[in-house]
Parts: structure tokens; C-alpha cells; sequence
């Protein structure tokens, strides 16, 4: 007869451990009852545009969002567009925190926040675990398989290069041939430099090398440790970087890309992207857009009308 | 410097520490209930339910932990699962810390001596009472280190629920450095932080393992008074003087028949048909060069192997098997044999490591008997008093001497309360001037009460003396048996001779 064999118990120690943990967690819970999803910002400043009869008259064509309490997923490393405050830090602040919240003053939701990695913006929105995404997105076509796009501003990107731009870069062109760039993962720019990578080796140069990060101030470190020689991203972005270490920091160049930012809805949905293409509309000529980049120092910011990216 | 004071104190991301244990807590204990599962799946003797537990362990234990939060937060809401951040992430991390956990304590569960569940199972112990009280308690204190380091291991692998919104410290510190540029300062806080946690749990699984260390609790119940009574003595009272040969009137209720045993392992024939009867109060010998098959045949007698063939019954109950002859579950195997009185002492001891000396003899009392605690601990000093044994009563097994273990295996087993009373080679293990002592309480039971007991052993002047009758074994099958005086001084068989006058020379 093979010998018999028992499974497992928890034992005496392992319950004490657990009693012990247990309770340090209820402990420490209880002090960081605050959630990381930060609390929405008074609708109150956006009131006037909230009392227009446009948005008067798209509450009463989407009554189903009124009240709501909609979840905008964003990747907050982004300052200028989303990121924490400094000066209270469950807070998010930025050019687009302040758009969804005129949009959901206008349709009459609040906001709640979803902070994941920008790869996960999408995924996180198609499942359902957020209603809209933005998070300073550009609008493309190979996006537009898993989101509709609403645009709302035309896209410029910088060129961040360390101080008195070394390797002389002067774009995306040849000039980044045998130089390292670094990127967000997931960003637009991510195939673009590849494209040049190529185009340097058919030539016969040294390739233009990649390195990848999670978010804007991994990048940065990486030109600060000399990891990196540049880094892609929205020229407001690049400005405010160099604005913060002038001294260490430089833009070489502002690129054009054929791209828009957008915001973010579930693919198909088309009461929630008229109702937001209607909020957006509203937010565009009451001028509160353009006080808004104002305010957040998008200073080359390109305001374009609502327009639709899907991807058929 | 003053910047790493200031995240340091933070309440932002001291509030993310909450979130952060929340995520750790979830994943700990989740995983240790799946693992405790997945590892009871993978010891089943079920194919179906243990290829479950493998399959289960080869998917989340290869692969990565990003995929599997990323999975739980993004894909499952597509099959109607919506889990909050936190929630999903410890949904996430309990998946995938369980393979760990499940391997731990299978592997604690296999370390625990298989000696010591045969000694539990043959004093009657149902599986549960195994489970929990032998084999739960020594498995657990194994684990311990290994549990200890997948509760660091939880809590470091939290910080990568910091891509699916958990607001836990990584995120915060991640989202206060893309804010304030603040690079190091914030990281350094925050890997103080983790460190100042992590430590936490060092500390909790130390003052556990130190809280359960066997040799600590032996040195604490050490200290306490002798219970009165206890005597100093080594050696039992019955030693001295030595005691007549027995002088019995003939039993002639037969207690047990074993017929035409046979036992294979694998190719191996170990029992050829064997037959053999025990009488009330008889004192049968057992002898035979090593690999006779003795200790087969005293395991197939309580039913700790199964019988290939023939029938081993003790005054017609057939332990393991039912009236029809179906093979039982072990549960109700336990209960037949409390049923049929039969004790078993071990060659090599197999005391329950992780119980002094008192609650080793007190197991059967409590556990099978469910007598009160109070009462089966006086049953305990009684039965320690008697192999003398009373001043250790509190020593752990490890702090005995080999003569000592053995007297407390006896007194375990006679805790049983056996009308039969099974002996596999009790002194072998001992060293020579250990075996007297343990011979002695052996010799006692026979005189004194009248003990039915089957001893196999190689001790021939202990066999002379105590036996009423000896049964010699060679290759599986009973060569000669007889009278003790008769088998040991004129052998019939020329088997039995050769090896008798070998053992006689060695102990001459």
C-alpha cells in the first residue's frame, strides 16, 4: 500500500503571522484612507459654460450621463497635462484634467481618475474600467482599432537634448544616425524613430538606437545620466522640462508630426462621442480651450476643431 | 538631504504604504488559502486533481506577474468581472504567489518523517487528527522561513500593481517624481519606506519562528517542577532483581491469525505465505536474518501495508478491510484498529518530534480516546512513571538518549490501551549498554501484565527468557516454530540452526 499523504494545514505560526499583518494593515489603512484615484475638481469655474444653453441643450439630448460620476484614465507623468500637485499631491492638475472637467461640467458628470501606464490607457478603457481617456494621446489610426478619437489640438513635438545639444541633433532626420533616443513605451514617436533607424543603416550609418521608458521623467533621467542623447515628446512637454533645468537641459528643435491629439471613447459608442464631440465643441468657442493652454503654458499649442479618428 | 526628510514623512506617501499592505495582505493570505489547495490537489492520489494543481502551477508560475494585473484589471471586465485596482491586483498577486506557496508546503508536508504518521496511523489517529496534530504542526514550523520570504517577496511585487492604478507607493512616488522632478530624493524615500516594511516582516517571521522553536519551548517546560512521583531512576524498577522465567498456564483464545500472507514490492517477494497465531497473553518471538520479511509482516498485522493475499484477522476482525473483504478508507481503518487493540513500537522510535515525551504517550488518550486533557496527561505520567521515565517527562525527543525514545514508545503505545501489542525490533537502534533498559519494561509487560505481544527481534536470551514461543522466518516464509527452549536449543531446520548459532555466538 503506498503510505498515505496529507495535504497541508495553516499552522499556529503562520495564523500569528497573519493576525500580525493583518492588523498592521487595518492600522495603516486606516491613516491612507485617501485613494490614489485623486478627487475631481470643483465644477464651480466652469459653471458659465455649464449654463450655456449648447450644454443646456446637450444634457437634455444625453440625460443618461447627468449625475454620473464618469472615470477618465490618464498617465499622469505628463506636467502641464496630467500630473499630480505638487502642493497636494492627491490632486491631478493639468491642460487635460481641466478639459474633462469642463466637458463633464458641460454634460453634467464628474470625473474620476484611473492613473495606469500609457500602454495600459486603452486596454483600461476597453474593459469598461474607464469611460474616456485624456491623457494627451495622439490620435492615430492604429489606435483608432481599440478607440474613437475626438481631436482636439494639433500635434508639435521637441526634440529634449542635454545642454548646448552635443550631438547636434536637429530632428528626426539623419542627425540621430548612431545617437540613442529615448521614448516612452507605446508613444507615436516609438515607430518613427525606427523608420529613421532603418533609413541611417540603408545608408550606411550606424543605427539610431531606441531606449525605452514608463514615463516622461524616466526619459529624462535618462539624457541626465548620459544614457540617452535626446528625447521625442510634445513640444509643450519638452518646454517645461527645459524650463525646470535650464541649465542641464535643451530643445533642440520643434518636429512637426502629422498627428492630433484626441480624446479617448469606447470604439463604437456613439451617443457618448456625439455628447463629447458636442462638450468639446462648446469648450472650443466659449474660448475656455484656449484660456485653458493659457493657463497651463501650452504656449504652442494648435487648437483644432472636433474631428473624428476611427479606424475605418 | 532635507528633501528625503520631507517625502520620508509625506502623508501622501505614507498613505500609499496603506495601500500597499492592502495589495500585500491580499496577496499574501490569498495565496497561502489557493496554495494551501493547490498543494493538498498535488499530494491527491487523484491523477485528474493533481494534473489540475500542475497545470494550474505551470500557466501562473510562468508567467509574468505584469501580464497576469494586467489580465485581471483589463481583461477580465470583457467576461463581466470588474475588479477594482486594488482588488484586482491582489486577485493578480494571490494567483501567482499560490504556485509558490503550494510548493512550499508540499515540500514541508514530504519532510515531515514518514515514520511518525506510521506511528500516528497504527495508534488508531484518523487522517484529519494526522494531519493536524503531526504532521500540521512540523510542515508549518518547516515552512515558516520560505512563507516569511514570500511575504517580502508579496510585498516587493506590489509595486508593479503601480500600472493598473493601484494608488500604492510605487505609483505615488513614481507620479510625485513626474511632477516635481524631484528624481532621487523621492526614490530614496520610498526605498527607505519598502525597506522599513520589509523589515517588519523579517521581524514578525523571526518572533514566529523564535515563538515555535521546539528546543525553546523543550528548555521552558524542562525548567518546570518534576511532577511528584517522578523518580530519577534510568532504569525501571523492574530491573532488579531479574525476574524467573515466566511460568504461564496455556491461553487458548486465539487473538490473531495471519494465513497465507503474501507481500510483493515491485518484483520483490518479500512474504511467501505466511501463517501464524497468536493466543491471548502469548509472548511470540520473531526471528530471522534481516530481510526475512519480520517487519512486512508486523506492518501487514495493523494494516499499515495492504495484503497482496491470504487474510490476517484479529478474533475475526479483518483490520483494513470490510465484512464483505472491501478495502476501507483509512478513516475507518483508524477505527478498526482501536477496535482490535493493536500497538505497534518502532524499530527506530518514530516519536512525534515536535511533542515532549508526555504528550507523545498522551496522543492516543487525547486524539483517539478523546479523553479530557487533564486526564490523559495523568494517564501520560502514569505510563512514564512505569517505563521510568517520569523525571523526562517534558524532554522533547531529541533530548533523549535512544533507550530513553524507546521506553516512550512504549509507553505510547501501552497509552493505546493494545490487547496485542506489536514489536519491530525494539533494541536494534540502540546502542549495546542502552538495550538492557529498554529489554527490561519489555520483560515487565510480559510478566506483569500479561501483555499479548509480538516481538521480532535478534536478542535470543531476551527471547529464551520472555517468549513462549519463537517463530523463526527466512525468505518470506516461517521455516520452523515452536516452544522457545525447543526452537532455540535444537533447531530443526538447518537454516534456523546456522543462523541461531551465529547469533549465539555474537552475544556469548
Amino acid at each position: 500500500m503506498r503510505t498515505r499523504q496529507f495535504g497541508p494545514v495553516p499552522t499556529a505560526a503562520a495564523t500569528t503571522a497573519a493576525a500580525i499583518l493583518a492588523a498592521l494593515a487595518v492600522l495603516l489603512t486606516g491613516c491612507g484612507s485617501s485613494s490614489g484615484a485623486a478627487a475631481p475638481a470643483s465644477t464651480a469655474p466652469y459653471a458659465a459654460l455649464a449654463a450655456s444653453p449648447g450644454c443646456a441643450q446637450l444634457r437634455t439630448e444625453h440625460p443618461d450621463l447627468v449625475g454620473k460620476k464618469l472615470t477618465n484614465a490618464i498617465n499622469p507623468h505628463t506636467p502641464g497635462y496630467e500630473s499630480i500637485s505638487v502642493t497636494d499631491p492627491t490632486r491631478y492638475e493639468g491642460f487635460d484634467i481641466d478639459l474633462g472637467e469642463a466637458i463633464g461640467g458641460c454634460l453634467g458628470f464628474t470625473v474620476g481618475y484611473l492613473p495606469v501606464s500609457f500602454e495600459t490607457l486603452l486596454p483600461t478603457l476597453q474593459s469598461g474600467q474607464a469611460n474616456f481617456v485624456i491623457s494627451d494621446i495622439y490620435a492615430t489610426r492604429e489606435r483608432a482599432a481599440s478607440a474613437d478619437f475626438l481631436t482636439y489640438s494639433k500635434v508639435f513635438d521637441g526634440v529634449l537634448v542635454a545642454k548646448g545639444n552635443p550631438k547636434h541633433l536637429t530632428g528626426i532626420d539623419d542627425s540621430l544616425c548612431g545617437t540613442t533616443t529615448a521614448l516612452n513605451k507605446g508613444f507615436v514617436e516609438v515607430p518613427l524613430v525606427a523608420a529613421q533607424s532603418a533609413k541611417c543603416t540603408a545608408e550606411g550609418h550606424p543605427a539610431a538606437q531606441s531606449s525605452l521608458f514608463d514615463n516622461n521623467s524616466d526619459c529624462v533621467q535618462a539624457i541626465l545620466s548620459g544614457r540617452a542623447d535626446s528625447y521625442i515628446n510634445d513640444v509643450n512637454t519638452v518646454n517645461r522640462f527645459v524650463k525646470d533645468q535650464p541649465d542641464k537641459l535643451d530643445r533642440a528643435t520643434a518636429v512637426t508630426l502629422p498627428y492630433s491629439i484626441g480624446i479617448a471613447v469606447p470604439k463604437g459608442d456613439t451617443a457618448v462621442r456625439a455628447a463629447f464631440t458636442g462638450a468639446l465643441t462648446q469648450v472650443q468657442q466659449s474660448g475656455l480651450q484656449a484660456t485653458l493652454s493659457k493657463k497651463w503654458q501650452l504656449d504652442e499649442s494648435a487648437i483644432e476643431s472636433p474631428s473624428l479618428v476611427t479606424a475605418s | 538631504m532635507d528633501s528625503f526628510l520631507h517625502y520620508l514623512s509625506m502623508p501622501y506617501l505614507l498613505a500609499g504604504i496603506g495601500v500597499t499592505l492592502q495589495a500585500t495582505a491580499l496577496g499574501f493570505f490569498g495565496g497561502f488559502l489557493l496554495g494551501t489547495l493547490l498543494a493538498g490537489m498535488a499530494l491527491s492520489r487523484n491523477r485528474a486533481v493533481a494534473g489540475a494543481a500542475r497545470a494550474y502551477s505551470v500557466i501562473f508560475r510562468g508567467t509574468p506577474l505584469v501580464l497576469q494585473l494586467v489580465f485581471v484589471f483589463t481583461a477580465l471586465p470583457h467576461a463581466g468581472i470588474v475588479l477594482g485596482p486594488v482588488l484586482a491586483a491582489g486577485v493578480a498577486l494571490a494567483a501567482n504567489e499560490a504556485t509558490f506557496f503550494a510548493e512550499i508546503l508540499r515540500s514541508s508536508v514530504r519532510g515531515v518523517d514518514r515514520g511518525q504518521t506510521d506511528a500516528a496511523r497504527a495508534l488508531g489517529l484518523r487522517p484529519r487528527r494526522v494531519l493536524r496534530h503531526i504532521v500540521g504542526p512540523q510542515a508549518g514550523r518547516a515552512a515558516i522561513p520560505a512563507i516569511g520570504g514570500e511575504a517580502v517577496s508579496t510585498m516587493k511585487n506590489s509595486a508593479l500593481a503601480s500600472i493598473i492604478a493601484v494608488p500604492e507607493l510605487t505609483l505615488r512616488s513614481n507620479q510625485l517624481a513626474s511632477a516635481t522632478f524631484d528624481y532621487f530624493s523621492i526614490f530614496f524615500a520610498s526605498g527607505v519606506l519598502y525597506l522599513l516594511l520589509t523589515g517588519a516582516i523579517t521581524g514578525v517571521q523571526l518572533v514566529v519562528e523564535r515563538a515555535l522553536d521546539l528546543d525553546r519551548l523543550g528548555r521552558r517546560r524542562s525548567a518546570q517542577p518534576a511532577p511528584p512521583g517522578a523518580e530519577p531512576a534510568a532504569v525501571p524498577p523492574a530491573a532488579t532483581p531479574p525476574p524467573p522465567p515466566p511460568v504461564r498456564v496455556r491461553p487458548n483464545r486465539v487473538a490473531l491469525t495471519v494465513a497465507g500472507a503474501h507481500k510483493s514490492f515491485g518484483d520483490h517477494e518479500v512474504l511467501r505465505g505466511v501463517d501464524l497465531e497468536l493466543r491471548e497473553g502469548e509472548v511470540v518471538a520473531l526471528l530471522g536474518p534481516s530481510g526475512s520479511g519480520k517487519s512486512t509482516l508486523l506492518r501487514l498485522i495493523n494494516h499499515l501495508e495492504t495484503l497482496d493475499a491470504g487474510s490476517i484477522s484479529f478474533d475475526g476482525l479483518r483490520v483494513g478491510y470490510s465484512d464483505g473483504g472491501r478495502p476501507l478508507p483509512e478513516r475507518l481503518v483508524a477505527q478498526q484498529r482501536v477496535a482490535a487493540g493493536v500497538g505497534m513500537v518502532f524499530q527506530h522510535f518514530n516519536l512525534f518530534a515536535h511533542l515532549s515525551a508526555a504528550r507523545n504517550v498522551a496522543a492516543a488518550p487525547r486524539w483517539v480516546h478523546g479523553e479530557p486533557k487533564a486526564r490523559a496527561s495523568a494517564e501520560a505520567d502514569r505510563l512514564l512513571a512505569k517505563v521510568g521515565l517520569a523525571a523526562r517527562a517534558h524532554a522533547l525527543p531529541r533530548q533523549l538518549s535512544g533507550g530513553q525514545q524507546q521506553r516512550v514508545g512504549i509507553a505510547r503505545a501501552l497509552a493505546g490501551r493494545p490487547k496485542v501489542l506489536l514489536l519491530d525490533e525494539p533494541t536494534s537502534a540502540l546502542d549495546p549498554e542502552l538495550v538492557r533498559e529498554v529489554l527490561e519494561v519489555i520483560r515487565s509487560l510480559a510478566v506483569d501484565e500479561g501483555l499479548t505481544m509480538l516481538i521480532a527481534t535478534h536478542q535470543l536470551r531476551f527471547a529464551r527468557e520472555v517468549a513462549d514461543r519463537v517463530v523463526f522466518m527466512a525468505d518470506g516464509v516461517v521455516l520452523e516454530q515452536g516452544p522457545a527452549a525447543q526452537v532455540l536449543d535444537s533447531p530443526q531446520n538447518p537454516v534456523a540452526a546456522r543462523f541461531l548459532r551465529a547469533l549465539h555466538t555474537m552475544e556469548v
